[in-house]
């Protein structure tokens, strides 16, 4: 139980830290670093306090079911190797958090920052602390996710909003890939538990899958560690706030990859096609990421591209498949994350002090800031793999392992070499980027002038840095046993002897290292001249613009083609969409019908009542009537449609449906107000100016029509053919039997809805608000055929006439004309409300309900915008649908939560009769909370599309209104 | 909750007088609205189902109701207020249309546009 809370407590703490974080107010710069160093610290604290634990038990776990039938649990699991990526997360988090305190400036909204900061630490936490392979997936979407939201940070930034977006396609893409290995390995394996995971690799590796799955697995991983021919995003990234570059690239985001990689190690490795496609991606990642930052002017970028390098030599030892290498490489994931968290770090310092960080025009740092210079001199020696830093000793044994021979292959061969030739690099890049900040020439044209940063700014610089020292000096003493443990929890029963001391003796690695620190120190020589002056990016490979062709790639992919489907596949006219739809309903009828017939049409009712038949004829008349009218009479055709609608409301209360009859009614009304406002902006047409009807067209015409009767027709058989058959044994009658009995109502049709199906409902209201948004969104976009842009005739006309009148303004005429009508309509507002009140109160006895009680509500409200217009009412009443729909659906979901609170099943009612005074007995059901909801939705959805056409007048005031003003100007 | 042939004899000539007297008048507004010729004309047909037409059932069913249930039903007057406050208000913002209307047409049938009368509406 410990152990579980330990674990959980872990993983929740940063994200109900983000949620808290998202609340301050956007100045506190101070509460908001207060809170997220508290919570870095405590998990900090919690993992240190769990280390004893896992040394005596090898790993900790808990276990909570997540979704049990699909046999996947919410489970976590720290053994050593996550301890001390947890350790990195948490630690390196709070240091970053300390530093962006003085980092982030005053003007910047950091509620969004240390927000999106927690969560992604809770995300990565997340993927580090996974015992199951699906939830370390979920969680390794989520880094990618609020990593895309962390490096988009300032959005105002186009090159942000870039390169989060390359970001969060190359990742997600991976994190797509991944998805379908670790369901591959699933498939394989029979369980995505990680323990299971990592006891079957014999099976896996001998299983026909295996190379599909380790290429999916590798897609995913290499993706996420930047690693070729999937670097180019990790440069782009560096548009984000500079601790989020430190914490990305050091502790978190790309580290994730490797992770993975070491994580799966056991399983994967070994085997011919682990070595070529690792170790080829790691050699590459290695030599260009060394050759690409020497060139970069941007010191960001020279940090990006030696965090691409790094990344690929600790690939490159994973890809080997020999314990020793993924000691090696553990140890350097490690260690690069203390220097290079600290570079950045420094990098940022000298941008926030300088204001730039361009390396050409940067110089003679030094005598301004000699604390950060030495501090930024030790870890950039740490980078280069200097003797006496914690670089130096994973350097040495990545030489090691470099000579050693794994698999005889020309790769195998030019490791060595590749080894070298990019530590050169590697040292050419870590000079360059200490002597052009810290020496030479001080700069003319700096933006400021820089000095010191605050103690405390300096201090997660100062501490990492003296961890660099120390680990490099006495390591066997220091990470000694946590290294242990860790590579323990990767290689169990294989794990090597390796010694961490400096001095191995002269032997061929030490000879290696010797030769890249010189040759790297030559090369920067000979280079200086050049890189002062040269543009930005490597010769030759500047031209080879990675970013250039992702760019194309995604103008083709999502453009080009897109646009080609668009145009072959689809048409934008309405007619043919509504024929295709038709025909398709026809034949999907026509199918089965041909295939199976009608069946037994049992009672056939002898008589018809002629009453009935008289009310449908009256509506078939109307219905066809519209039909006939709706090309140049649109008015009249929504009247006849009206007509229709009636005589099915009618016919719903013959048959006894007085619920739905109502319902119906309702929306009728709702319906007409809602095309009657929307008349106004359709095309005109005119029979007098409409074109000549050709053969063609008359073709055409008769083809609809015949296509129009036999879908009407057909459905009416269909419908009837159903309605006449005995009625199956279905599950009707249960609820019937049942409404009342389980559901408290007697309104079997409302308790279905907000009761026996409320889960159905609230799926169904959250379309109806989803809808309703994106009719508003449509609508703001909105622009009118240019026929009906202008105002009516018959306002322009008033207009024009109250104009002319001295005593009169604008409007008046019109207003002249509703003032009856308006204070009837005003006036039954307050008695639409009660009616809608009252129908959503007797709703689970009698018909009514949240449906049509947010109907009718809706209707009090449109009905006032007609009596007084928009800016009348809109001075007067606030109405604020969109909160009206959220505060729906929240309603409604707490209520389902609610019976989780008594131990019943989501959306469980409870009912029984409250004894109120005056009143009496009334009966009350968690399910009338429910159906407030819906209420509110409906409320919310419908008012928001009505208001939102209603507003297309006063929109397209304000828009002439900025014309005129233009036109006055211009002259 | 009697059946309607358990109805007193005089309750049954009641209602059934009052509601013919209702569908009477409300077909013969259907009638007209059907005859008569101008839109003018027209309008003053259909205000005979809205008044006496309508309220001949509504007193019907009222009737009735009490009778049956043997106890006070006037929920009927509710749609009788809805019916008074709703139809004249529409018929006449009809009218009122339909006169803006051929006057800007300068239709000769009707009395010509006079904008200080039409100020003080």
């Amino acid at each position: 139980m410990h152990d579980d809370l330990l674990l959980t407590l872990l993983v929740l703490l940063p994200f109900i830290g983000s949620v808290f974080a998202a609340t301050v107010s956007s100045n506190a710069r101070n509460s908001e670093a207060w809170l997220a160093g508290a919570v870095a610290l405590s998990c900090l604290i919690l993992i240190i306090a769990a280390y004893p634990a896992i040394v005596a038990n090898g790993a900790i776990r808990s276990e909570f079911d997540w979704i049990p039938a699909l046999g996947l649990s919410f489970s976590l699991r720290m053994d050593g190797f996550a301890w001390m990526f947890a350790v990195l997360v948490s630690g390196i988090g709070f240091l970053v958090v300390l530093y962006a305190r003085y980092y982030m400036s005053p003007k910047d909204p950091v509620p969004r920052f240390f927000s999106f900061f927690l969560a992604f630490m809770g995300a990565m936490l997340g993927v580090v602390l996974s015992g199951n392979l699906i939830l370390l997936v979920l969680f390794w979407e989520l880094t990618s996710l609020f990593s895309f939201l962390l490096i988009g940070y300032w959005h105002h930034n186009a090159a942000a909003r870039d390169g989060a977006r390359m970001a969060l396609i190359v990742t997600g893409a991976g994190g797509l890939a991944l998805l379908t290995g670790v369901l591959l390995i699933g498939h394989i394996v029979g369980s995505y538990d990680l323990d299971r995971v990592l006891a079957s690799g014999d099976a896996i590796r001998s299983h026909a899958l295996y190379v599909p799955t380790l290429v999916l697995i590798l897609l995913g991983a290499l993706t996420k560690s930047a690693q070729f021919p999937f670097h180019f995003w990790l440069p782009n990234a560096m548009a984000a706030p500079t601790p989020v570059s430190a914490y990305l690239h050091s502790a978190t985001l790309v580290k994730a990859g490797v992770f993975l990689l070491a994580r799966l190690w056991p399983v994967f490795a070994g085997t011919t096609e682990w070595f070529w496609l690792v170790g080829l991606a790691g050699t590459a990642s290695l030599l260009l990421g060394a050759f690409f930052a020497v060139f970069q002017r941007d010191l960001k970028g020279l940090l990006a591209y030696s965090t691409i390098s790094h990344l690929g030599l600790i690939t490159m030892l994973l890809s080997l498949g020999s314990p020793l290498g993924a000691v090696a490489a553990i140890f350097h994931m490690m260690n690069h994350a203390t220097f290079k968290a600290s570079l950045f770090m420094a990098a940022g310092i000298v941008d926030h002090e300088t204001g730039t960080r361009d390396m050409q025009k940067l110089g003679g740092l030094f005598r301004f800031m000699p604390i950060t210079a030495t501090l930024a001199m030790v870890a950039g020696a740490a980078m280069a793999g200097v003797p006496l830093l914690n670089g130096f000793l994973s350097k040495e044994m990545f030489f090691a392992e470099a000579i050693e021979t794994h698999l005889h292959s020309v790769l195998d061969t030019a490791e060595p070499y590749a080894a070298v030739v990019a530590s050169a690099f590697a040292v050419t890049y870590s000079i360059r980027f200490i002597h052009s900040v810290f020496f030479g020439q001080k700069p003319a044209d700096l933006p400021r002038t820089p000095h010191e940063p605050p103690f405390w700014m300096r201090f997660p610089i100062s501490f990492l840095v003296i961890a660099c020292l120390i680990v490099g000096i006495l390591p066997s003493v220091t990470v000694g046993p946590f290294l242990q443990t860790a590579v323990v929890a990767v290689l169990g029963s294989r794990t090597p002897e390796y010694s961490l001391a400096i001095w191995h003796g002269f032997n061929l690695p030490l000879i290696m290292s010797l030769v890249a620190l010189i040759g790297g120190a030559l090369i920067y020589v000979a280079l200086k001249g050049y890189l002062q002056q040269c543009a930005d990016g490597p010769p030759l490979f500047r031209l080879l613009d990675a970013r250039r062709i992702f760019d194309d790639a995604l103008v083709i992919l999502s453009w080009r083609w897109a646009r080609f489907l668009e145009t072959s596949l689809t048409t934008r006219r309405l007619q043919p969409q509504l024929r295709l739809l038709v025909l398709a309903a026809l034949l999907a009828a026509l199918v089965p019908l041909y295939a199976r017939g009608l069946g037994p049409l049992a009672a056939i009712p002898s008589r018809i009542d002629p009453v009935l038949a008289l009310v449908w004829l009256t509506g078939c008349a109307c219905a066809i009537g519209a039909a006939y009218q709706a090309k140049y009479h649109r008015l009249v055709a929504l009247m006849l449609l009206g007509g229709a609608g009636l005589a099915t409301c009618i016919t719903f209360v013959w048959f006894s449906a007085p619920d739905l009859a109502l319902t119906q009614l309702l929306v009728e009304i709702v319906t007409t107000v809602l095309i009657l406002l929307g008349l106004r902006w359709l095309p005109k047409r005119s029979e007098a100016v409409d074109e000549p009807v050709t053969f063609a067209s008359r073709l055409r015409r008769q083809r609809d029509l015949a296509i129009a009767v036999a879908a009407g027709v057909g459905f009416a058989a269909l419908a009837f053919a159903v309605m006449v058959r005995p009625l199956p044994d279905t599950i009707a009658s249960y609820f019937l039997e049942n409404a009342y009995l389980m559901g408290g109502g007697r309104n079997v049709v409302n308790v279905i809805l907000v009761d026996f199906r409320a889960f159905d409902t609230l799926g169904e209201i959250t379309v109806l608000g989803i809808v309703a948004l994106t009719v508003f969104a449509l609508l703001r976009r909105f622009r009118p055929a240019s026929d009906s842009l202008g105002a009516p005739e018959q306002q322009r006309v008033q207009n024009a006439f109250d104009e002319a009148q001295p005593d009169r303004k604008q409007g008046d005429t019109v207003g002249d004309y509703l003032l009856v009508p308006a204070a009837t309509m005003q006036w039954l507002f307050p008695v639409i409300i009660v009616l809608a009140i009252y129908l959503f109160l007797r709703g689970h006895d009698l018909p009514g309900g949240g449906f049509a009680a947010g109907i009718a509500m809706a209707a009090a409200f449109i009905l006032q915008y007609m009596a007084a217009g928009t800016t009348w009412v809109e001075d007067r009443l606030r109405i604020l649908p969109v909160n009206w729909i959220g505060m729906g659906l929240l309603v409604a979901l707490a209520t389902g939560a609610g019976s989780w609170l008594f131990d019943y099943p989501f959306l469980t009612s409870h009912s029984q009769y409250l004894q109120l005074p005056l009143i009496g007995s009334v009966p009350a059901a968690t399910a009338l909370l429910f159906d407030l909801g819906v209420l509110g939705l409906v409320i919310g959805a419908t008012v928001l599309m009505l208001v939102a056409l209603a507003h297309q007048s006063v929109r397209k005031l304000r828009a002439a209104r900025l014309s005129a003003a233009a036109g006055e100007e211009s002259p | 909750m009697m059946q309607a042939d358990q109805l007193p004899v005089w309750a049954a000539l009641l209602a059934s007088a009052l509601v013919l007297l209702g569908a009477g008048f409300t077909v013969i507004g259907a009638i007209g609205l059907a005859r008569l010729q101008t839109f003018y004309e027209r309008l003053h047909a259909p205000t005979l189902g809205t008044t006496w037409g309508a309220g001949g059932i509504l007193l019907g069913s009222i009737v009735y109701f009490t009778v049956a249930q043997s106890r006070p039903v006037v929920h009927e007057v509710l749609i009788a207020a809805f019916l008074t406050v709703t139809t004249p208000v529409s018929l006449m913002l009809i009218a009122r249309a339909a006169l803006y209307r051929d006057r800007a047409e300068r239709n000769p049938l009707v009395p010509p546009d006079d904008a200080s009368q039409e100020t003080d509406a």
